[in-house]
């Protein structure tokens, strides 16, 4: 969890990811941070986030995309 | 003689469009001649709501008649509205009222929305409810009006034609904003001529009909939106308005444009490269799509390959062109396949549009040297607004033409006719950027960031293979208080991505800041 909200706040320092539950559904983060992010994810953690997980429910907060993380790892 | 009555001298006149031998003086003529056509087909959808061609011109003259009672033609009206249907009918009725119109994308900070009200120093603002507390935030000394509160207002012809009858085709139709090195957005002018003459020859190029469905990605008020607006009221066509937070979501967006049976698209070439990106072709593909539009920055063509490989037979076009050549200067028709290092080219001009090659001293470029893109032809905008010195040295006389008025726009951008005729792009003489398909002047992001409290110098670089936007400095500041300030203040796509944090700025010989130095930081 550490280093996933180190790589979220370098990304956005001034959104509070402890916090937000609705970071897609209002518009917190926008399409070109979401390409970021699943590039900066897929290195960091060894995974590859496929089109279908990026559905606002697996990005709308950090505990939402911790548990993908951790799916995509188990698979 | 002042740079308008020049204009107005060298201005050709143009027969526009097909079927009509009388030339068009304003859109208005248009959205009357579609409103009639089309009266009950469906002309603007979002996702909550669509207006039908005869609804949408009704709004219009609603809205004009209450403007026309409020303003003197000629007038900007500033207008901060959502992306939904009701923001184009704003727009259109500014003009009906014998108005321009001056749009502002509400989700921007207040910062920079004061600083575009500064310089067009509108007397009314239109504003949606949404977005009535933030213009009541903003430095504004003129009137807001609630659109939502005079949609109702019944017409009144006779108001509206009189005010139809102010407007010429080298009147302001829209100004809009982009980024200037000084640290202060400048205001494209854009008559109804320039707008015009444009949407005939695209529409051309494309193609476009009344059977088209068009896909906006484009903010409504930034200028890859006039496609989408003015496709509509100019040839029948309809535009659905894509919510934002879908391009996060590639299999929503392709699932949005088969169930509104999308059938073109002019996107920025950010927007073709997401789907592309995060897999999207993976689960579906868009089944209507027939025409793919894309400009804005160079193409990578790894990414169009993969549109290429699932959708053969879309036509795809590569436009390019700066704002104040009404969006665009040459297109190409890309035929080939594309492998992963094609470079396309920019390809030939449009119709009435006229390109040359010029050289530092203002000679002509040597067939098949490189040399600065320069543009004429009706399509030129009518300069900066309440700027006339950023103007006149933008858009000057044909160095090579001694015989009469003709301005040239001067693009800044290099490029090279090759051997097969096609006009090839050869990159930026200064420091302005192409970032997600929006244009930035290094120099702006340079000047905001010295405002920020414990930032020394600093210089900003764009690292464009990794398409990131770097900031480095000196002093105590933190990354994230630059961040931060940025945020508030600036467009999100001119946040930077990087901050790096030095002791000193490494110099050269002369004083001036080692930028290849720099560059030896990214990663």
């Amino acid at each position: 969890m550490d280093e996933l909200m180190e790589i979220l706040q370098e990304l956005r320092p001034d959104v509070d990811f402890e916090n937000e539950t609705a970071l897609i559904t209002d518009g917190i983060l926008d399409s070109f941070d979401i390409v970021a992010l699943v590039g900066e994810l897929n290195d960091a953690f060894d995974i590859e986030i496929k089109p279908n997980n990026l559905v606002p429910d697996n990005f709308n907060s950090a505990k939402a995309m911790m548990a993908l993380i951790e799916q995509l790892q188990d698979d | 003689m002042d740079y308008y009555s020049q204009r107005l001298q060298t201005v050709i006149a143009v027969t526009i469009g097909k079927d009509v031998q009388k030339m068009q003086t304003s859109v208005l003529e248009r959205l009357d001649a579609t409103a009639a056509q089309y009266a009950d087909k469906v002309m603007f959808k979002d996702p909550e709501r669509s207006v039908t061609f005869g609804q949408f011109d009704a709004l219009t003259k609603a809205i004009g008649t209450f403007l026309a009672g409020v303003t003197t033609p000629g007038d900007p009206v500033a207008v901060m509205s959502g992306r939904h249907v009701y923001t184009p009918a704003c727009f259109l009725g500014a003009v009906r009222a014998g108005c321009f119109y001056a749009p502002m994308d509400g989700d921007m900070p207040k910062a920079r929305l004061n600083q575009i009200l500064s310089v067009i120093k509108a007397p009314y603002m239109l504003v949606d409810e949404a977005h009535l507390e933030q213009a009541k935030s903003l430095e504004f000394d003129g009137k807001i009006i609630v659109m939502e509160e005079i949609m109702d207002t019944p017409a009144d012809e006779d108001i509206l034609a009189q005010r139809a009858a102010t407007l010429t085709c080298t009147s302001p139709l829209y100004v809009i904003f982009t980024s200037g090195s000084t640290g202060k957005p400048k205001g494209v002018i854009t008559s109804h001529l320039s707008l015009m003459t444009y949407i005939d020859s695209v529409c051309k190029v494309l193609d476009i009909n009344d059977t088209d469905i068009m896909g906006n990605q484009s903010p409504l008020d930034y200028i890859a939106a006039v496609r989408d607006i003015y496709f509509p009221i100019s040839k029948g066509a309809s535009t659905f308005i894509i919510p934002k937070n879908e391009f996060a979501v590639p299999t929503a967006l392709f699932g949005t444009l088969n169930r509104e049976k999308i059938t073109a698209l002019c996107w920025s070439v950010a927007g073709v490269e997401l789907p592309a990106k995060l897999g999207a072709f993976d689960e579906s593909k868009p089944e209507y799509l027939k025409k793919l539009c894309f400009s804005g920055s160079v193409m990578p063509c790894k990414y169009l390959k993969i549109w290429q490989e699932n959708l053969p037979d879309v036509l795809y076009i590569n436009q390019y062109g700066p704002t104040e050549a009404t969006a665009s200067c040459t297109y190409y028709v890309v035929k080939e396949k594309v492998d992963d290092d094609t470079v396309l080219p920019i390809g030939k001009p449009y119709d009435n549009y006229k390109i040359l090659l010029l050289n530092d001293d203002n000679t002509p470029t040597k067939q098949g040297e490189i040399g600065q893109i320069c543009v004429s032809g009706p399509i030129l905008a009518l300069g900066y607004y309440g700027n006339k010195e950023v103007t006149d040295a933008s858009f000057i006389q044909n160095p090579l033409n001694e015989n009469y008025r003709e301005l040239i726009y001067k693009t800044g951008d290099l490029g090279r006719i090759g051997e097969d005729g096609n006009l090839q792009f050869h990159g930026r003489m200064d420091r302005q950027i192409k970032h997600l398909g929006h244009r930035i002047e290094l120099g702006e992001i340079e000047e905001t960031a010295r405002k920020v409290d414990g930032v020394k110098d600093c210089c900003a670089l764009y690292y464009k293979e990794k398409a990131t936007l770097y900031l480095f400095y000196t002093g105590e500041a933190t990354g994230k208080d630059i961040v931060l300030y940025f945020r508030a203040n600036m467009p999100a796509f001119m946040v930077p991505r990087k901050l790096v944090n030095l002791e000193a700025m490494p110099a050269l010989p002369n004083g001036k800041t080692d930028m290849q130095a720099l560059k030896g930081y990214f990663k």
